[in-house]
Protein backbone atom coordinates (compact mmCIF):
# COMPACT_ATOMS: atom_id res chain seq x y z
CA UNK A 1 0.00 0.00 0.00
CA UNK A 2 2.74 2.71 1.23
CA UNK A 3 5.19 1.37 -1.08
CA UNK A 4 3.94 2.53 -3.92
CA UNK A 5 3.98 5.95 -2.32
CA UNK A 6 7.70 5.55 -0.91
CA UNK A 7 10.15 7.44 -2.89
CA UNK A 8 13.16 4.96 -1.37
CA UNK A 9 11.30 2.04 -3.21
CA UNK A 10 11.55 3.47 -6.35
CA UNK A 11 14.35 4.58 -5.95
CA UNK A 12 16.07 0.96 -5.20
CA UNK A 13 13.45 -0.31 -8.01
CA UNK A 14 15.34 2.32 -10.49
CA UNK A 15 19.13 1.43 -8.92
CA UNK A 16 18.40 -2.66 -9.69
CA UNK A 17 17.36 -1.55 -13.12
CA UNK A 18 20.46 0.54 -13.90
CA UNK A 19 22.56 -2.13 -12.49
CA UNK A 20 20.94 -4.70 -14.53
CA UNK A 21 21.86 -2.50 -17.64
CA UNK A 22 25.10 -2.62 -16.77
CA UNK A 23 26.18 -4.53 -19.21
CA UNK A 24 25.52 -1.96 -22.09
CA UNK A 25 27.90 0.19 -20.60
CA UNK A 26 30.74 -1.83 -20.37
CA UNK A 27 32.85 -2.76 -23.41
CA UNK A 28 34.72 -6.03 -22.72
CA UNK A 29 33.77 -9.13 -20.77
CA UNK A 30 36.91 -8.61 -18.44
CA UNK A 31 34.92 -5.63 -16.84
CA UNK A 32 31.73 -7.77 -17.22
CA UNK A 33 33.49 -10.50 -14.74
CA UNK A 34 34.45 -7.76 -12.35
CA UNK A 35 30.67 -6.37 -12.03
CA UNK A 36 29.57 -10.25 -12.11
CA UNK A 37 31.75 -11.06 -9.06
CA UNK A 38 30.55 -7.77 -7.64
CA UNK A 39 27.22 -8.26 -7.52
CA UNK A 40 27.62 -12.12 -6.47
CA UNK A 41 29.42 -10.89 -3.83
CA UNK A 42 27.42 -8.56 -2.66
CA UNK A 43 24.45 -10.91 -2.54
CA UNK A 44 27.00 -13.37 -0.36
CA UNK A 45 27.16 -10.47 1.76
CA UNK A 46 23.60 -10.41 1.66
CA UNK A 47 22.68 -13.66 2.65
CA UNK A 48 25.37 -13.70 5.55
CA UNK A 49 24.19 -10.84 7.25
CA UNK A 50 20.89 -12.68 7.89
CA UNK A 51 23.22 -14.82 10.46
CA UNK A 52 26.54 -12.26 11.39
CA UNK A 53 24.55 -8.96 11.12
CA UNK A 54 20.80 -9.27 12.23
CA UNK A 55 21.79 -12.18 14.52
CA UNK A 56 24.73 -10.99 15.06
CA UNK A 57 26.71 -14.80 15.37
CA UNK A 58 30.00 -14.61 13.51
CA UNK A 59 29.92 -17.02 11.19
CA UNK A 60 33.09 -17.65 9.23
CA UNK A 61 32.20 -20.88 7.41
CA UNK A 62 30.31 -19.85 4.64
CA UNK A 63 32.28 -21.51 2.18
CA UNK A 64 31.10 -24.22 3.28
CA UNK A 65 27.91 -23.26 1.82
CA UNK A 66 29.12 -21.65 -1.17
CA UNK A 67 31.22 -24.38 -2.28
CA UNK A 68 28.09 -27.61 -1.23
CA UNK A 69 26.36 -25.26 -4.14
CA UNK A 70 29.27 -25.65 -6.02
CA UNK A 71 29.73 -29.52 -5.87
CA UNK A 72 26.23 -30.23 -5.77
CA UNK A 73 25.28 -28.67 -8.86
CA UNK A 74 28.78 -30.20 -10.56
CA UNK A 75 27.40 -33.93 -8.79
CA UNK A 76 23.46 -34.04 -9.58
CA UNK A 77 24.46 -33.03 -13.18
CA UNK A 78 26.67 -35.77 -13.64
CA UNK A 79 23.80 -37.75 -12.60
CA UNK A 80 21.99 -36.26 -15.79
CA UNK A 81 19.74 -34.26 -14.17
CA UNK A 82 19.07 -30.92 -15.31
CA UNK A 83 21.10 -28.26 -14.59
CA UNK A 84 18.50 -26.27 -13.40
CA UNK A 85 17.01 -28.80 -11.00
CA UNK A 86 20.65 -29.90 -10.35
CA UNK A 87 20.99 -25.99 -8.92
CA UNK A 88 17.97 -26.40 -6.53
CA UNK A 89 18.89 -29.47 -4.88
CA UNK A 90 22.69 -28.28 -4.63
CA UNK A 91 20.93 -25.20 -2.30
CA UNK A 92 18.69 -27.93 -0.50
CA UNK A 93 21.68 -29.81 0.18
CA UNK A 94 23.87 -27.26 1.43
CA UNK A 95 20.76 -25.86 3.55
CA UNK A 96 20.70 -29.77 5.21
CA UNK A 97 24.69 -29.35 5.61
CA UNK A 98 24.01 -25.81 7.63
CA UNK A 99 20.73 -27.73 9.84
CA UNK A 100 23.68 -29.73 10.88
CA UNK A 101 26.34 -27.21 11.60
CA UNK A 102 23.88 -25.24 13.02
CA UNK A 103 22.40 -27.33 15.30
CA UNK A 104 26.14 -28.23 16.68
CA UNK A 105 28.06 -24.87 16.32
CA UNK A 106 25.29 -22.42 17.90
CA UNK A 107 25.56 -24.09 21.10
CA UNK A 108 28.70 -22.34 21.83
CA UNK A 109 28.68 -18.41 22.09
CA UNK A 110 30.89 -15.44 20.23
CA UNK A 111 34.06 -16.51 19.29
CA UNK A 112 33.41 -20.14 19.72
CA UNK A 113 31.03 -19.92 17.59
CA UNK A 114 33.35 -18.43 15.09
CA UNK A 115 36.06 -20.71 14.98
CA UNK A 116 33.17 -23.85 15.05
CA UNK A 117 32.48 -22.48 12.17
CA UNK A 118 35.51 -22.22 10.93
CA UNK A 119 36.45 -25.83 11.87
CA UNK A 120 33.53 -27.59 9.50
CA UNK A 121 34.36 -25.38 6.42
CA UNK A 122 37.79 -27.07 6.84
CA UNK A 123 36.64 -30.31 7.51
CA UNK A 124 34.39 -30.09 4.46
CA UNK A 125 37.41 -28.78 2.43
CA UNK A 126 39.77 -31.46 3.21
CA UNK A 127 36.90 -34.18 2.62
CA UNK A 128 36.36 -32.61 -0.91
CA UNK A 129 40.25 -32.75 -1.24
CA UNK A 130 40.33 -36.75 -0.27
CA UNK A 131 37.02 -38.12 -2.19
CA UNK A 132 37.05 -39.53 -5.21
CA UNK A 133 33.76 -38.22 -5.94
CA UNK A 134 34.47 -34.38 -5.63
CA UNK A 135 37.59 -35.20 -7.78
CA UNK A 136 40.23 -34.68 -5.03
CA UNK A 137 42.35 -31.88 -5.34
CA UNK A 138 42.16 -32.04 -9.14
CA UNK A 139 38.44 -31.25 -8.55
CA UNK A 140 35.65 -31.04 -11.09
CA UNK A 141 34.40 -29.40 -14.53
CA UNK A 142 31.08 -27.69 -14.10
CA UNK A 143 28.08 -27.69 -16.20
CA UNK A 144 27.66 -24.16 -17.55
CA UNK A 145 24.17 -22.45 -16.81
CA UNK A 146 24.06 -20.14 -19.82
CA UNK A 147 25.62 -21.27 -23.15
CA UNK A 148 26.32 -18.89 -26.02
CA UNK A 149 28.63 -16.18 -26.89
CA UNK A 150 26.85 -13.74 -24.77
CA UNK A 151 27.60 -15.98 -21.59
CA UNK A 152 29.03 -13.69 -19.68
CA UNK A 153 26.09 -11.10 -19.78
CA UNK A 154 23.69 -13.91 -18.98
CA UNK A 155 25.64 -14.54 -15.58
CA UNK A 156 25.83 -11.20 -14.92
CA UNK A 157 22.06 -11.14 -15.27
CA UNK A 158 21.45 -14.37 -12.83
CA UNK A 159 23.66 -12.33 -10.38
CA UNK A 160 21.59 -9.78 -10.32
CA UNK A 161 18.54 -11.64 -9.48
CA UNK A 162 20.35 -12.96 -7.22
CA UNK A 163 21.37 -9.72 -5.19
CA UNK A 164 17.47 -8.68 -5.93
CA UNK A 165 16.46 -11.64 -4.18
CA UNK A 166 18.37 -11.23 -1.40
CA UNK A 167 17.95 -8.29 -0.63
CA UNK A 168 13.64 -8.71 -1.05
CA UNK A 169 14.47 -11.30 1.59
CA UNK A 170 16.79 -9.17 3.80
CA UNK A 171 14.26 -6.28 3.72
CA UNK A 172 11.30 -8.41 4.72
CA UNK A 173 13.13 -9.97 7.53
CA UNK A 174 14.32 -6.18 8.68
CA UNK A 175 10.41 -5.77 8.65
CA UNK A 176 8.91 -8.67 10.17
CA UNK A 177 9.36 -10.81 13.78
CA UNK A 178 11.56 -12.56 12.98
CA UNK A 179 13.72 -9.71 12.10
CA UNK A 180 13.40 -8.29 15.75
CA UNK A 181 13.93 -11.82 16.93
CA UNK A 182 17.64 -11.71 15.54
CA UNK A 183 18.09 -8.17 16.24
CA UNK A 184 17.44 -9.25 20.17
CA UNK A 185 19.81 -12.75 20.22
CA UNK A 186 22.68 -10.05 18.60
CA UNK A 187 21.65 -7.45 21.28
CA UNK A 188 21.36 -9.94 24.31
CA UNK A 189 20.51 -13.58 23.72
CA UNK A 190 19.53 -13.90 27.63
CA UNK A 191 16.87 -11.05 27.36
CA UNK A 192 15.82 -12.55 24.01
CA UNK A 193 15.03 -15.76 25.59
CA UNK A 194 13.30 -13.83 28.60
CA UNK A 195 10.72 -12.59 26.42
CA UNK A 196 9.92 -15.72 24.87
CA UNK A 197 12.26 -16.33 21.85
CA UNK A 198 13.60 -19.53 21.43
CA UNK A 199 16.80 -18.51 20.56
CA UNK A 200 18.40 -21.89 19.07
CA UNK A 201 15.78 -21.75 16.77
CA UNK A 202 16.03 -18.53 15.59
CA UNK A 203 19.47 -18.57 15.08
CA UNK A 204 19.29 -22.13 13.14
CA UNK A 205 16.47 -20.38 11.30
CA UNK A 206 18.37 -17.65 9.94
CA UNK A 207 21.03 -19.75 9.03
CA UNK A 208 19.35 -22.01 6.91
CA UNK A 209 17.64 -19.09 4.87
CA UNK A 210 21.67 -17.72 4.26
CA UNK A 211 23.22 -20.98 3.56
CA UNK A 212 20.21 -21.50 0.67
CA UNK A 213 21.27 -18.14 -0.69
CA UNK A 214 25.37 -18.72 -0.49
CA UNK A 215 24.43 -22.61 -2.17
CA UNK A 216 23.06 -20.50 -4.93
CA UNK A 217 25.49 -18.09 -5.21
CA UNK A 218 28.48 -20.72 -5.16
CA UNK A 219 26.94 -22.61 -7.63
CA UNK A 220 26.29 -19.49 -10.19
CA UNK A 221 29.89 -18.52 -9.69
CA UNK A 222 31.69 -22.04 -10.14
CA UNK A 223 29.49 -22.22 -13.26
CA UNK A 224 30.66 -19.45 -14.64
CA UNK A 225 34.45 -20.22 -14.14
CA UNK A 226 33.19 -23.92 -15.50
CA UNK A 227 36.05 -25.82 -13.20
CA UNK A 228 36.53 -26.17 -9.61
CA UNK A 229 39.01 -27.47 -6.86
CA UNK A 230 38.54 -27.48 -3.40
CA UNK A 231 40.94 -24.67 -2.60
CA UNK A 232 38.69 -22.16 -5.20
CA UNK A 233 35.32 -22.55 -3.45
CA UNK A 234 35.89 -24.02 -0.36
CA UNK A 235 38.27 -21.92 0.92
CA UNK A 236 38.63 -19.92 4.15
CA UNK A 237 40.00 -17.03 2.36
CA UNK A 238 36.07 -16.94 0.91
CA UNK A 239 34.02 -16.98 4.26
CA UNK A 240 36.51 -14.16 5.16
CA UNK A 241 35.74 -12.16 2.15
CA UNK A 242 32.01 -12.30 2.46
CA UNK A 243 31.98 -11.24 6.14
CA UNK A 244 34.59 -8.63 5.54
CA UNK A 245 31.97 -7.48 2.70
CA UNK A 246 29.05 -7.05 5.10
CA UNK A 247 30.56 -6.22 8.46
CA UNK A 248 32.98 -2.87 5.88
CA UNK A 249 29.40 -2.04 4.27
CA UNK A 250 27.77 -2.53 7.58
CA UNK A 251 26.59 -5.60 9.31
CA UNK A 252 22.65 -5.83 10.07
CA UNK A 253 21.97 -2.87 7.41
CA UNK A 254 19.98 -3.50 3.63
CA UNK A 255 22.32 -1.63 1.69
CA UNK A 256 25.57 -2.08 3.86
CA UNK A 257 26.78 -5.80 1.87
CA UNK A 258 26.01 -4.05 -1.18
CA UNK A 259 28.22 -0.89 -0.82
CA UNK A 260 30.71 -2.78 0.98
CA UNK A 261 31.52 -5.75 -2.23
CA UNK A 262 31.45 -2.55 -4.55
CA UNK A 263 34.04 -1.08 -2.53
CA UNK A 264 36.16 -4.01 -1.57
CA UNK A 265 36.17 -5.74 -4.77
CA UNK A 266 36.22 -2.77 -7.00
CA UNK A 267 39.53 -1.05 -5.01
CA UNK A 268 40.72 -4.38 -5.46
CA UNK A 269 40.34 -4.73 -8.88
CA UNK A 270 41.39 -1.35 -9.42
CA UNK A 271 44.67 -1.46 -7.20
CA UNK A 272 45.39 -4.73 -8.79
CA UNK A 273 45.47 -3.48 -12.05
CA UNK A 274 47.54 -0.44 -11.09
CA UNK A 275 49.82 -1.68 -8.29
CA UNK A 276 50.21 -5.75 -8.48
CA UNK A 277 50.89 -7.31 -5.70
CA UNK A 278 51.18 -4.47 -3.55
CA UNK A 279 47.12 -3.93 -4.15
CA UNK A 280 47.18 -5.88 -1.18
CA UNK A 281 48.51 -3.44 0.99
CA UNK A 282 45.75 -0.51 0.20
CA UNK A 283 43.49 -3.24 0.55
CA UNK A 284 44.44 -3.54 4.04
CA UNK A 285 44.69 -0.19 4.88
CA UNK A 286 41.45 0.21 3.33
CA UNK A 287 39.47 -2.09 5.56
CA UNK A 288 41.99 -0.68 9.11
CA UNK A 289 40.46 2.87 8.25
CA UNK A 290 36.70 1.67 7.74
CA UNK A 291 37.54 -0.39 11.19
CA UNK A 292 39.09 2.65 13.23
CA UNK A 293 36.61 5.85 12.00
CA UNK A 294 33.30 3.66 11.14
CA UNK A 295 33.86 0.57 13.45
CA UNK A 296 29.38 -0.25 12.83
CA UNK A 297 30.58 -0.16 8.67
CA UNK A 298 30.01 2.13 6.59
CA UNK A 299 26.43 2.18 6.30
CA UNK A 300 25.83 1.94 9.57
CA UNK A 301 28.40 4.95 10.48
CA UNK A 302 26.27 7.02 8.37
CA UNK A 303 23.17 5.78 10.17
CA UNK A 304 25.03 6.51 13.37
CA UNK A 305 25.46 10.15 12.31
CA UNK A 306 22.21 10.91 10.86
CA UNK A 307 20.86 9.36 14.10
CA UNK A 308 23.05 11.91 16.10
CA UNK A 309 21.91 14.82 14.74
CA UNK A 310 18.86 13.69 14.80
CA UNK A 311 17.98 13.09 18.03
CA UNK A 312 20.90 13.19 20.88
CA UNK A 313 19.98 11.17 24.10
CA UNK A 314 21.72 14.51 26.25
CA UNK A 315 19.35 16.58 28.08
CA UNK A 316 15.88 15.48 27.34
CA UNK A 317 17.03 12.37 28.14
CA UNK A 318 16.26 12.27 31.85
CA UNK A 319 13.56 9.91 33.20
CA UNK A 320 10.54 11.02 34.30
CA UNK A 321 11.62 10.07 37.70
CA UNK A 322 10.36 13.43 38.93
CA UNK A 323 7.11 13.21 37.58
CA UNK A 324 6.63 9.72 38.73
CA UNK A 325 6.46 10.39 42.60
CA UNK A 326 2.68 10.75 42.87
CA UNK B 1 -5.10 -14.51 49.40
CA UNK B 2 -7.90 -16.23 48.51
CA UNK B 3 -6.80 -17.29 44.85
CA UNK B 4 -4.99 -20.40 43.90
CA UNK B 5 -1.68 -20.20 44.52
CA UNK B 6 0.18 -19.14 41.32
CA UNK B 7 3.60 -20.34 42.39
CA UNK B 8 5.42 -22.75 44.37
CA UNK B 9 9.07 -24.04 45.69
CA UNK B 10 8.77 -27.27 47.16
CA UNK B 11 12.28 -27.58 48.91
CA UNK B 12 14.16 -26.56 46.44
CA UNK B 13 17.83 -27.01 46.34
CA UNK B 14 20.74 -25.50 43.70
CA UNK B 15 24.32 -26.58 43.85
CA UNK B 16 27.10 -24.64 42.34
CA UNK B 17 29.83 -27.33 42.24
CA UNK B 18 30.08 -27.58 46.66
CA UNK B 19 28.26 -24.62 47.68
CA UNK B 20 24.51 -25.07 47.92
CA UNK B 21 23.31 -21.09 46.95
CA UNK B 22 20.19 -22.59 47.33
CA UNK B 23 18.67 -25.01 50.28
CA UNK B 24 15.81 -26.41 50.59
CA UNK B 25 13.79 -23.49 49.71
CA UNK B 26 9.78 -23.81 49.88
CA UNK B 27 7.13 -20.92 49.34
CA UNK B 28 4.00 -19.94 48.01
CA UNK B 29 2.85 -17.49 46.18
CA UNK B 30 -0.65 -16.30 45.82
CA UNK B 31 -2.49 -14.46 42.64
CA UNK B 32 -1.66 -10.51 43.06
CA UNK B 33 0.59 -10.84 45.68
CA UNK B 34 3.37 -8.69 45.86
CA UNK B 35 6.21 -11.27 47.60
CA UNK B 36 9.62 -9.38 48.41
CA UNK B 37 12.63 -11.77 48.71
CA UNK B 38 15.41 -10.06 50.80
CA UNK B 39 18.04 -10.68 52.05
CA UNK B 40 22.05 -9.61 52.32
CA UNK B 41 24.23 -9.90 49.21
CA UNK B 42 25.29 -13.48 48.29
CA UNK B 43 21.67 -15.00 50.21
CA UNK B 44 21.04 -16.86 46.81
CA UNK B 45 18.15 -14.08 45.61
CA UNK B 46 19.06 -13.98 41.88
CA UNK B 47 19.70 -17.63 42.33
CA UNK B 48 16.04 -18.29 43.21
CA UNK B 49 14.95 -16.02 40.37
CA UNK B 50 16.81 -17.79 37.87
CA UNK B 51 15.45 -20.98 38.82
CA UNK B 52 11.65 -20.08 38.32
CA UNK B 53 12.24 -18.32 35.42
CA UNK B 54 14.17 -21.88 33.87
CA UNK B 55 17.85 -19.55 33.74
CA UNK B 56 18.88 -22.94 36.07
CA UNK B 57 17.18 -25.90 37.48
CA UNK B 58 17.14 -27.03 40.51
CA UNK B 59 19.17 -30.25 41.99
CA UNK B 60 16.01 -31.16 44.22
CA UNK B 61 12.60 -29.90 44.68
CA UNK B 62 10.12 -29.11 42.47
CA UNK B 63 8.67 -25.24 40.75
CA UNK B 64 5.01 -25.45 40.16
CA UNK B 65 3.35 -22.66 38.19
CA UNK B 66 -0.01 -22.79 37.92
CA UNK B 67 0.16 -26.32 39.33
CA UNK B 68 2.57 -27.45 36.51
CA UNK B 69 5.93 -28.10 36.97
CA UNK B 70 8.53 -26.31 35.39
CA UNK B 71 11.29 -27.01 37.16
CA UNK B 72 13.55 -28.55 33.58
CA UNK B 73 11.63 -25.74 31.66
CA UNK B 74 13.83 -24.04 28.76
CA UNK B 75 13.65 -20.27 29.96
CA UNK B 76 11.68 -19.05 26.50
CA UNK B 77 9.13 -21.59 27.46
CA UNK B 78 8.57 -20.36 31.31
CA UNK B 79 7.98 -16.85 29.56
CA UNK B 80 5.35 -18.18 27.50
CA UNK B 81 3.71 -19.51 30.14
CA UNK B 82 3.95 -16.15 31.70
CA UNK B 83 6.99 -15.54 33.60
CA UNK B 84 8.18 -12.39 32.87
CA UNK B 85 11.60 -11.25 34.63
CA UNK B 86 13.98 -8.47 34.68
CA UNK B 87 17.94 -8.92 34.99
CA UNK B 88 19.57 -7.83 38.12
CA UNK B 89 22.26 -6.15 35.80
CA UNK B 90 20.18 -4.85 33.58
CA UNK B 91 20.17 -6.32 29.91
CA UNK B 92 18.99 -4.01 27.46
CA UNK B 93 19.06 -4.59 24.02
CA UNK B 94 21.25 -1.70 22.97
CA UNK B 95 21.27 -1.03 19.98
CA UNK B 96 17.53 -0.64 19.82
CA UNK B 97 15.35 1.94 20.30
CA UNK B 98 13.24 2.08 23.96
CA UNK B 99 10.30 1.44 21.88
CA UNK B 100 11.72 -1.70 20.34
CA UNK B 101 13.03 -3.39 23.08
CA UNK B 102 9.34 -2.71 24.89
CA UNK B 103 7.74 -4.19 21.21
CA UNK B 104 10.11 -7.77 21.28
CA UNK B 105 8.25 -8.36 24.98
CA UNK B 106 4.59 -7.50 22.58
CA UNK B 107 5.48 -9.74 20.06
CA UNK B 108 5.11 -12.69 22.06
CA UNK B 109 1.60 -11.78 21.76
CA UNK B 110 1.40 -10.69 18.06
CA UNK B 111 3.15 -11.00 14.76
CA UNK B 112 2.00 -7.99 13.75
CA UNK B 113 4.30 -4.74 14.27
CA UNK B 114 1.38 -1.93 14.49
CA UNK B 115 -0.11 -3.85 16.96
CA UNK B 116 3.33 -4.33 18.80
CA UNK B 117 3.87 -0.40 18.73
CA UNK B 118 0.65 0.18 20.06
CA UNK B 119 0.81 -1.78 23.14
CA UNK B 120 4.28 -0.89 24.15
CA UNK B 121 3.25 2.70 23.89
CA UNK B 122 0.18 2.12 25.98
CA UNK B 123 3.14 0.15 28.47
CA UNK B 124 5.47 3.03 28.20
CA UNK B 125 3.09 5.46 28.97
CA UNK B 126 1.90 3.51 32.43
CA UNK B 127 5.73 3.90 33.36
CA UNK B 128 6.30 7.29 32.43
CA UNK B 129 8.65 6.71 30.29
CA UNK B 130 7.01 7.77 26.44
CA UNK B 131 9.48 10.35 25.96
CA UNK B 132 12.52 8.40 25.20
CA UNK B 133 10.66 6.07 23.09
CA UNK B 134 12.76 6.90 19.96
CA UNK B 135 16.16 7.35 22.18
CA UNK B 136 18.32 3.86 21.83
CA UNK B 137 18.69 1.98 25.07
CA UNK B 138 22.29 2.32 24.98
CA UNK B 139 22.18 6.09 26.02
CA UNK B 140 19.58 5.67 28.66
CA UNK B 141 20.59 6.32 32.40
CA UNK B 142 20.42 3.44 35.27
CA UNK B 143 17.28 4.24 36.42
CA UNK B 144 15.59 4.89 32.77
CA UNK B 145 16.76 1.01 31.85
CA UNK B 146 15.35 -0.53 35.07
CA UNK B 147 12.51 1.05 33.89
CA UNK B 148 12.94 -0.30 30.64
CA UNK B 149 13.48 -3.83 31.82
CA UNK B 150 9.97 -3.93 33.81
CA UNK B 151 8.00 -2.35 30.34
CA UNK B 152 9.82 -5.24 28.32
CA UNK B 153 8.82 -7.98 30.69
CA UNK B 154 5.38 -6.39 31.06
CA UNK B 155 4.93 -6.08 27.60
CA UNK B 156 4.89 -10.21 27.30
CA UNK B 157 1.41 -10.00 29.53
CA UNK B 158 3.21 -11.97 32.09
CA UNK B 159 1.03 -13.81 35.20
CA UNK B 160 3.77 -13.51 37.48
CA UNK B 161 6.78 -11.01 37.16
CA UNK B 162 10.15 -11.28 39.06
CA UNK B 163 11.52 -8.16 39.49
CA UNK B 164 15.64 -8.80 40.83
CA UNK B 165 16.99 -6.20 42.24
CA UNK B 166 14.78 -3.68 40.12
CA UNK B 167 15.51 -0.16 42.61
CA UNK B 168 18.99 -0.88 43.53
CA UNK B 169 21.75 1.74 42.65
CA UNK B 170 18.72 4.50 42.01
CA UNK B 171 18.54 7.62 44.47
CA UNK B 172 16.17 7.35 46.91
CA UNK B 173 13.32 9.61 45.01
CA UNK B 174 14.12 7.20 42.52
CA UNK B 175 13.57 4.11 43.72
CA UNK B 176 10.53 5.55 45.92
CA UNK B 177 8.86 6.53 42.78
CA UNK B 178 9.48 3.10 40.71
CA UNK B 179 8.03 1.90 44.03
CA UNK B 180 4.72 3.43 43.57
CA UNK B 181 4.64 1.89 40.17
CA UNK B 182 5.59 -1.23 41.04
CA UNK B 183 2.76 -1.47 43.12
CA UNK B 184 0.49 -0.52 41.06
CA UNK B 185 1.36 -3.59 38.64
CA UNK B 186 -1.29 -6.22 40.04
CA UNK B 187 -3.53 -4.07 38.13
CA UNK B 188 -2.23 -5.23 34.78
CA UNK B 189 -3.09 -8.92 35.96
CA UNK B 190 0.28 -9.58 37.39
CA UNK B 191 1.44 -10.86 40.64
CA UNK B 192 5.03 -9.52 42.04
CA UNK B 193 8.18 -11.14 43.16
CA UNK B 194 10.66 -8.68 43.90
CA UNK B 195 14.83 -8.70 45.58
CA UNK B 196 15.53 -6.61 47.02
CA UNK B 197 18.90 -6.59 49.30
CA UNK B 198 18.68 -3.66 51.38
CA UNK B 199 16.10 -0.74 50.10
CA UNK B 200 13.98 -1.65 52.84
CA UNK B 201 11.86 1.40 52.36
CA UNK B 202 10.44 0.40 49.42
CA UNK B 203 9.95 -3.07 50.83
CA UNK B 204 7.64 -1.57 53.98
CA UNK B 205 5.94 0.46 51.33
CA UNK B 206 5.06 -2.04 48.67
CA UNK B 207 5.24 -5.61 49.71
CA UNK B 208 2.44 -8.03 51.09
CA UNK B 209 4.63 -10.60 52.21
CA UNK B 210 7.93 -10.86 52.62
CA UNK B 211 10.43 -13.45 52.47
CA UNK B 212 14.29 -13.52 54.18
CA UNK B 213 16.89 -15.60 52.42
CA UNK B 214 20.42 -16.28 54.20
CA UNK B 215 23.08 -18.50 52.88
CA UNK B 216 20.71 -20.06 50.46
CA UNK B 217 17.84 -20.79 53.73
CA UNK B 218 14.72 -19.26 54.20
CA UNK B 219 14.94 -17.80 57.30
CA UNK B 220 11.74 -15.90 58.13
CA UNK B 221 8.49 -15.21 56.28
CA UNK B 222 5.71 -13.13 56.98
CA UNK B 223 4.34 -9.06 56.77
CA UNK B 224 6.98 -6.46 56.38
CA UNK B 225 6.57 -5.14 59.86
CA UNK B 226 7.06 -8.46 61.84
CA UNK B 227 10.08 -9.71 59.50
CA UNK B 228 11.96 -6.66 60.12
CA UNK B 229 11.94 -7.29 63.93
CA UNK B 230 12.35 -10.81 64.26
CA UNK B 231 15.74 -11.62 65.61
CA UNK B 232 16.71 -13.90 63.03
CA UNK B 233 16.90 -11.45 60.26
CA UNK B 234 18.84 -8.56 62.17
CA UNK B 235 21.36 -11.07 63.12
CA UNK B 236 21.43 -12.02 59.24
CA UNK B 237 21.86 -8.08 58.72
CA UNK B 238 23.70 -7.06 61.39
CA UNK B 239 25.44 -9.92 63.07
CA UNK B 240 24.83 -11.80 66.45
CA UNK B 241 25.79 -9.17 68.16
CA UNK B 242 22.68 -7.28 67.18
CA UNK B 243 20.57 -10.00 67.74
CA UNK B 244 21.19 -9.94 71.39
CA UNK B 245 20.67 -6.70 71.42
CA UNK B 246 17.00 -6.88 70.70
CA UNK B 247 16.26 -9.38 73.13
Amino acid sequence: MSLIKNWKFWALVIAALIWARMPWFVSNNYQLQVLFRITLFAALGLAWDLVGGYAGQLSLGHAAFFGVGAYGLALFTQLSIPVWISLFLAAVVATLVAAVIGIISFRLRGPYFALATIAFGEVLRLVATNLNVTGGAIGLTMPSLFTGRTFWRQFYLASVALVVLAFLINFLVSRSRFGYYLMAIREDEDTASAVGINTPRCKLQSLLLSAFITALGGALYASAFQFIVPDSVLTLDISIQVSIIAMLGGAGTLLGPIIGSALLLGSQEVFKNQFQESHLLIYGVLIVIVVLFMPEGIVGGLQQLFRKRAKSPSASAQPATSGAAQ
Amino acid sequence: MTAAPILELRDVTRRFGGLRAVKNVSLTMNEGEILFIIGPNGAGKTTVFNLISGFLHPNEGIILFQNQDISRMPPHRSARLGIGRTFQIVKPLRGLTVLQNVMLGAFMHTRNLQKAVEESKKILDFLQMSHLSKFLASGLPLAALKRLEIARALATKPKLVLLDEVVSGLTTSEALALAALIKRLPEWGVSVVGGVEHVMQVVMKIADRVIVLDYGAKIAEGVPADVVKMPEVIEAYLGPKFRELTQ
